[in-house]
């Protein structure tokens, strides 16, 4: 899939879909009260299947405003005998000044299965963006915790060219197990918010880091395993990191953080995703 | 673990995950820094590294140690080709700068990379010596059989890490109110 996001002289953007291959599926962008183009991207398959190769590609114009969001979990099925992995890349190019927010439904990697997940942002100068990532240990429901073969995450943010944030896992919780205290411990979700800005100055980020800390320290108050951290990237911007023994206070978090984020970043108020909270 | 803090029972499995980790990753650029032979290669390691720590205070300290360690190293050897990537004009992590120093000791990256990881796992043991009921003889049969661990981990070409449950705690060291060092 290939998407195009345009800013017009009006303000409003736009998007062109350039490609569009199943089982990837957009309907079309909505506008939000914020001013973005929002977009659902729908995997009509139901998952990512064994040997898929799924590539998301999309550019944001100059001053364009995009929200992308999921219409429901990442779910990735077993590997068949004898298959490849699955592999699912993402790559979005912001133009100067324009504003991202990716903000897709949890990752949900099934028993047995074998997926290599590849995320690339590559902001210009002044380009904002909001992304968040949710890791979940597989069908908890079914008493599925853990059981994938191998979960590869690879993820890079560059700003003007410049990498400011490299994230390179290898999860194989048969060999490895996650249940060690280097790695999840008790917890069994993770959570990461990236907040970044091409070009602006250390002092934001300082700001940020302290509002964030705040609301982490708040949020684990007699939250037993509950853990968040926050960081400044080594410039342009923020990471927020959390686990948890379950989902609801990882995603209610990331809401709450990027909510705080997007105020002190950009003086607007954050307009959730069209979803059930 | 007990309460969710480390115990000594907990220390040999926890520093196998760590040494499969962190441990690898960082002898992986070990081993990337000895084998490097441009000053842009140099640069882009080192900047790569820090966008992979993010955690300041991991990043800041990683850095520091890392120039200190280079400029030690070139004033002890004068070696030309070390003295070149103190002079880059970049960010020099530990890991790169042990690992470009064992080049110029003619050390292979491998043995260079088993080195690092010995001195970087004695230096945990020995901050838990502090924090934990560790006594000296236990501490040193701890280091004693993680030997085959280091040595596996050297060699391993694969440039990864997940450890969240780690970088969470290094993103919020700087919060603490008491600490075991000054610095």
């Amino acid at each position: 899939m290939h998407l195009a996001f345009e800013a017009t002289p009006g303000g409003v953007t736009v998007l062109h879909l350039r490609r569009q291959d199943p089982p990837w599926r957009v309907v079309r962008a909505f506008a939000t009260q914020s001013g973005e183009a929002l977009v659902h991207l729908h995997n009509v398959s139901g998952g990512v299947l064994s040997g898929d190769r799924l590539d998301l590609r999309a550019t944001l114009s100059a001053g364009a405003r995009v929200q992308v969001t999921t219409t429901g979990a990442t779910r990735v099925y077993r590997r068949r005998a004898g298959s490849v992995e699955a592999r699912g890349s993402v790559h979005f190019a912001l133009g100067e000044g324009s504003l991202l927010e990716f903000l897709p439904d949890s990752l949900i990697p099934f028993r047995s299965s074998l997926y290599t997940q590849t995320t690339t942002m590559d902001l210009a100068q002044g380009a904002t963006l909001f992304w968040w990532e949710t890791l979940a240990p597989g069908r908890e429901a079914s008493g599925e915790v853990f059981g994938f073969e191998q979960l590869r995450i690879d993820t890079e943010i560059r700003a003007t060219g410049k990498p400011i944030a490299i994230d390179r896992s290898m999860l194989n919780p048969l060999s490895r197990p996650l249940d060690s205290a280097a790695r999840l411990g008790a917890c069994r979700y993770l959570g990461t918010l990236y907040i970044c800005r091409a070009g602006e100055p250390a002092a934001t980020w300082q700001r940020m880091e302290d509002r964030l800390n705040c609301i982490a320290s708040r949020l684990m108050e007699g939250e037993d395993g509950v853990r968040w951290g926050i960081s400044p990237l080594i410039c342009d911007g923020v990471v927020v990191r959390g686990v948890a023994p379950c989902s609801l206070p990882v995603t209610s978090g990331l809401r709450e953080f990027w909510q705080a984020a997007r105020l002190l970043l950009t003086g607007e108020a954050a307009t959730p995703p069209r979803k059930v909270y | 673990m007990a309460g969710g803090y480390l115990t000594v029972v907990g220390l040999e499995p926890f520093f196998h995950a760590w040494l499969e980790e962190t441990g690898a990753l960082e002898a992986a650029w070990c081993r990337q820094a000895a084998e490097i032979r441009s000053i842009a290669e140099w640069i882009g390691l080192n900047q790569a590294i820090s966008a992979m720590k993010l955690a300041r205070e991991a990043r800041e300290a990683s850095a520091t140690l890392g120039r200190r360690f280079l400029e030690l190293t070139v004033a002890l050897t004068g070696d030309p080709a070390l003295r070149e990537r103190a002079a880059a004009g970049c960010e020099v992590h530990l890991a790169a700068a042990f690992g470009c120093t064992g080049r110029a000791l003619e050390a292979a990256p491998e043995i260079a990379a088993a080195a690092y990881l010995h001195q970087s796992l004695a230096s945990l043991i020995s901050a838990c010596q502090r924090l934990l009921p560790l006594g000296q003889r236990q501490a040193s049969q701890l280091l004693w059989r993680l030997k085959p661990a280091i040595l596996a981990v050297a060699g391993n070409a694969e440039a990864t890490c997940f450890v969240p449950a780690l970088e969470i705690a290094s993103m919020r060291h700087p919060l603490l109110s008491t600490r075991l060092f000054i610095s």
